[in-house]
């Protein structure tokens, strides 16, 4: 394995080439995935790699999910591509109703990977950059990723890929090429962990995915007032880490969090009401969150910019969290 | 349930759930009488849904022996519609006689339901002793305003109050007092001496504590006491000058039972009697002993009751129908010698009633026309400013002063 | 209203006064290259002994959810057991099936039985669903017997997904099978599923028990195309068409799309038209079926096509259906007695738990 810049993106490759290359279960199915290499270019020379298991999908996005969960009955461990999570409500069905209520109501497990490119980049508009995480998290049965580092969307994907339930794995595209580490890991943390990326003792701030690093930014910038900020990486949104999370809420009194997506009833949503119900003796302050905008993610890269949250707006959250 | 000998096998005849989101049916038609030979699923009834007709079926061959069910009328799913009469062999089959299954709540831990509040057995929980002795403070004071959950978390782990805190500078955002401050606050107490408080202390700091988070306000007034004093000394029976202001600030009360309200929220609660307390020190606090009524009876018939309730409060042994419920309360501090005080009304009374110490003083005779030497004490009226004003207290403490001055009448 | 059970045929003979089905005589048999076995006497006893099981089962199940014994919904598939046992029998261990609503009779032809069946419907937490889900949502997915979701159409690409999964795996001559109504085909799920199979050259049946109405609906409300046997064409798969209501026909025409789908012929789309006998679920009258459909060829009882045919063929007499009805209505009712005794799921012993490899619901990593 080269040990020169792995991106996000790459981390993603290698870890299905591993998956593909240890395991004869694995499969992949995804529109454009075999000699194209996927719309990203996740799946790059993989379908000659390991002929027929790698394999175009027609759109059919039911159909796709509806195959993998066939074959996982079967004992298979297929992998999904969708070409961007949005497009995953066209097998919405599938993962919620079939994917998600197999193992409970048959007691046979349903272990597929559906990989969601998600999250937004800019100019990719309403369609190309939804953040799904919150709406699969809502099913029981579903388990949902949101790697935010290369090592963690490496060993992470090979987990989901040894995990006998179905997983929601949402890779974020925004990090694809604009994240790079020097090697991929031995080691992984536990499943289900969250990680303290940054500790800190003035306030928390809990995200995932990319959100991680505008926190990590912002904290940065926070630094120079003199506060330290705790970040938390969430990793995984379901199963959620509640007790690193009230743990970091222990220390600092203080809770921000960050979503990319909506906050109608999301992971922010979630996180919240768990420490308010759990924690509550913990707080300082009133729990704050920051998502995005509510309307349909804008496409012209200003908008774009605003509409998400961003190492600046997050730093001004925090700010105001600090003096309530 | 176990059948009697001679019982019948009865089997209830069932609305059965006839449709997805089906809560009721019509009956339509009975398709046997009573005492007919019903066979095994054969439709007994004939029921209309908002979505079909449809038959109730007979699970098993039978006598119809009732049916409860009328024509035309709705009955839920899962409603008895009538009995069957079954053979011993079917009510086997279909387990009629079985026990009925356990219930569905079966909590595997947790709390046992139903608990008293208070468990005897177990040893009880350290009592919370205040860390800080004196007089209560204010909740409100600077620092201390907002407390976070966090602090509230720590604070009732400390056993510590809101007033607590008031002697603590807060370092936080807008003055706040942040953990940091409290531990070092209760970090520098352990330099004091320290002795526990008695729960007598802790009781009257609690109401004491409630009763400041009101705006409180004190009218004052001097009053002659020489034509009270004269009325006494006649008396075989003397009642306590205390007794004499109860009686005339009942009778006041009477006249203008508004100022003894209570208010809660945006309504006026009004007494329901006029029943006044008296304090009565009592080892390391006070207590409050009521005469109910006091507004129906001569003073001369309360002086009796007014001892006897002394005398129980002294010894500590007041029984708990001679407390609590009054609308206002007397206190003598002219006992100790104080000729004025703003004492704080109980948390649930709108008024309390001070009386200073009586001092023997000049006073201008305007017919003698000279300084003559009268006895004359502070009567204070402290009150709740949300129920009443500075008029109307001062006009119920003119009252209580010109009652007083006319013993006879009390 | 009147009883609807079945009557037990008459040990003397069938009357003779009834109109011998007819099999439809323009299917073109043996002209798309892979002949199924001729029906053997065998095959078709023990397709009218499931048929008459599947038959009795059901009347008893209608009788247990009128008596309030069943909650949420009975769907029968009384007038379809010829299709629907046709395609049960023509499988085999290994292979992939996934019923749909109204194929007691294929389910019981599978392997599923009437003990499984009670128990799901009655919610008995020794069945195999375990009162989490119930009545036609059954089954045992690892054992290749897929368990429907009420989206339809969901199914197909399941089944594919099972074949895919052989296919990888090197096995062959392994089928899958699923069944859909006309209505069913209208789903973009059906579609998407018919195209992948098509696309992937699966060994793939799948059965449309065309029963005039979906729920309610007639035919000139669900599709256009006059002919669902047209869309063989479209999706570029092989089209046959059966009589649904002729046990005879029916196993002859999925024995040939069973066998040269296990031949390697790639999907088979089988179009019977048939009528349901019943409401959609217990709960429907079905007073929207016109009473001339009922009385037309269409509306014949497969039940006695199949009794009058076999015993005309000499593969069974009267006295062995006579026989066998008291046998099944034996054997249903000593189930049933057995499954209505049986506990049911306690709440606090269930795990509530979604999730195989979670532990509290997905809060605790097992």
């Amino acid at each position: 394995m080269s040990n020169s810049s792995i991106t996000y993106l790459e981390a993603i490759r290698l870890a299905q080439q591993k998956a593909l290359a240890e395991d004869p279960r694995v499969f992949i199915y995804g529109q454009d995935i075999g000699g194209f290499g996927g719309a990203f270019k996740a799946t790059k020379n993989l379908a000659k790699e390991f002929p027929g298991r790698v394999l175009d999908a027609p759109i059919s996005e039911d159909a796709m999910v509806g195959l993998a969960i066939g074959a996982a009955v079967e004992g298979m461990r297929p992998i999904v591509e969708m070409q961007f999570a949005d497009f995953s409500t066209c097998g919405f069905n599938q993962i919620v109703n079939q994917a998600a209520t197999l193992h409970y109501r048959t007691g046979t497990p349903c272990p597929i990977v559906v990989r969601l490119p998600s999250g937004g980049t800019p100019g990719s508009g309403p369609f190309h950059s939804q953040s799904m995480e919150a709406i699969y998290a809502h099913y029981p049965g579903i388990v949902v990723m949101t790697p935010a580092t290369v090592e963690d969307a490496y060993t992470m994907l090979l987990e989901a890929v040894a995990l006998d339930d179905p997983v929601i794995f949402c890779e974020h595209k925004f990090l694809y090429y604009h994240l790079k580490s020097e090697r991929l890991p031995g080691e992984a943390l536990p499943f289900g962990k969250a990680r303290i990326t940054r500790p800190g003792r003035d306030a928390t701030v809990v995200a995932y995915g990319a959100m991680v690093h505008e926190a990590v930014a912002a904290a940065e910038e926070l630094s120079q007032d003199g506060y330290d900020i705790e970040v938390v990486d969430l990793r995984t949104v379901r199963p959620i880490d509640t007790d690193t999370i009230l743990a970091s809420v222990a220390r600092t009194g203080r809770l921000l969090v960050v979503g990319e997506s909506w906050p109608w009833g999301g992971v922010a949503a979630e996180v919240i009401s768990r420490v308010a119900t759990e924690g509550f003796g913990l707080l300082d302050a009133p729990p704050q969150r920051l998502n995005a905008k509510e309307t349909p993610v804008p496409y012209h890269p200003a908008l774009w910019g605003t509409h998400r949250p961003t190492a600046s707006s997050v730093a001004n959250s925090l700010r105001q969290l600090l003096e309530l | 349930m176990f059948p009697s000998p001679d019982s019948k096998n009865l089997l209830p005849i069932i609305m059965p759930q006839l449709g997805e989101s089906i809560a009721e049916a019509t009956i339509v038609r009975a398709a046997f009488a009573v005492g007919d030979r019903v066979e095994a699923d054969t439709d007994i009834l004939e029921v209309e849904t908002n979505k079909a007709v449809m038959g109730v079926t007979a699970p098993c061959g039978g006598i119809l022996h009732e049916l409860t069910a009328v024509t035309g009328e709705s009955y839920a799913v899962g409603a008895t519609l009538g009995y069957l009469e079954i053979s011993d062999e079917d009510a086997e089959r279909l387990g009629l006689h079985d026990a009925p299954p356990p219930p569905v709540e079966k909590p595997k831990r947790g709390k046992a339901s139903g608990a008293s509040p208070v468990d005897s057995s177990k040893p009880a929980k350290k009592a919370v002793e205040p860390t800080v002795s004196g007089l209560p403070v204010p909740a409100h004071a600077g620092g201390a305003s907002f407390l976070s959950p966090r602090m509230k978390a720590r604070m009732a782990e400390l056993g510590l109050h809101a007033a607590d805190l008031a002697g603590v500078a807060g370092s936080g955002a807008g003055g706040r007092v942040t953990i940091d401050d409290l531990e070092r606050f209760m970090q520098d107490l352990e330099r004091n001496t320290i002795s526990p408080a008695s729960s007598m202390r802790v009781a009257v700091a609690d109401a004491m504590r409630r009763s400041w988070t009101r705006p409180l306000a004190t009218v004052v007034l001097p009053v002659q006491l020489d034509t009270l004093l004269a009325h006494r000394k006649r008396q075989t029976i003397k009642a306590g000058p205390a007794l004499y202001a109860l009686r005339a600030l009942a009778m006041g009360l009477s006249e203008m039972p508004a100022t003894a309200g209570r208010l809660i929220g945006d309504r006026l609660i009004h007494p329901r009697s006029i029943d006044i307390g008296f304090a009565v020190e009592a080892e390391d606090g006070v207590l409050v002993p009521v005469i109910r009524h006091a507004e129906q009876f001569p003073l001369a018939d309360l002086v009796e009751r007014y001892n006897r309730l002394v005398e129980l409060a002294r010894a500590r042994r007041l029984p708990g129908s001679d407390t609590g419920g009054s609308i206002a309360t007397i206190t003598n501090y002219g006992v100790f010698g104080l000729t004025m005080a703003t004492p704080i009304p109980l948390p649930e009374q709108t008024l309390l009633l001070g009386m200073g110490a009586g001092r023997i003083t000049p006073s201008w005779d305007p017919e003698k026309k000279a300084f003559v030497p009268v006895t004359e004490a502070q009567f204070t009226l402290s009150f709740d400013h949300r129920v009443l004003d500075g008029g109307a207290a001062g006009r119920l403490l003119q009252r209580v002063a010109g009652l007083l001055g006319t013993p006879e009448e009390l | 209203m009147t009883k609807s059970s079945t009557a037990a045929p008459d040990a003397k003979g069938a009357k003779g006064g009834k109109k011998k089905a007819t099999p439809a005589a323009t299917k073109g048999k043996g002209t798309l290259g892979i002949p199924g076995a001729p029906v053997s006497k065998e095959l078709a006893r023990r397709a009218y002994r499931t048929m008459l099981e599947a038959r009795l089962l059901e009347e008893k199940l209608a009788a247990l959810y009128r008596s309030g014994k069943i909650v949420g919904g009975v769907f029968l598939g009384r007038g379809q057991e010829a299709l629907s046992v046709a395609l049960g029998v023509h499988l085999r261990r290994g292979d992939v099936y996934a019923p749909l609503i109204r194929d007691q009779a294929g389910r019981l032809a599978f392997g599923d039985s009437i003990l499984d069946t009670l128990r799901t419907y009655l919610g008995s937490s020794l069945g195999p669903m375990r009162g989490r889900d119930g009545n036609i949502h059954r089954g045992r997915p690892s054992e290749g017997y897929h368990a429907m979701i009420s989206h339809l159409g969901a199914m197909v690409s399941t089944v594919c997904g099972g074949l895919m999964a052989k296919r990888f795996r090197g096995e062959t001559g392994a089928v899958g099978a699923t069944c859909i109504g006309e209505g069913g085909t209208s789903t973009g799920s059906f579609h998407e599923g018919m195209n992948m199979a098509a696309v992937e050259k699966l060994p793939l049946v799948v059965v449309v028990a065309n029963n005039q109405f979906s729920y309610s609906t007639p035919n000139d409300r669900q599709f256009a195309c006059g002919d669902l046997m047209a869309r063989a064409e479209g999706y570029g798969v092989t089209g046959r068409r059966a009589v649904g209501n002729d046990l005879v026909d029916c196993l002859t025409v999925l024995g040939e799309a069973v066998a040269a789908a296990r031949a390697g012929k790639g999907p088979q789309l089988v179009v019977a038209d048939l009528l349901r006998l019943v409401g959609h679920g217990e709960h429907d009258d079905a007073s929207y079926i016109p009473a001339a459909l009922k009385k037309s060829p269409l509306g014949r009882d497969c039940l006695e096509i199949a009794r009058e045919s076999l015993q005309e063929h000499g593969w069974l007499t009267a006295k062995e259906a006579a026989d066998w009805h008291a046998a099944v209505e034996k054997e249903v009712e000593e189930t049933a007695s057995k499954v209505l005794r049986e506990p049911a799921p306690d709440p606090s012993e269930e795990d509530w738990n979604a999730f195989s490899a979670l532990g509290r619901n997905g809060e605790e990593v097992r």
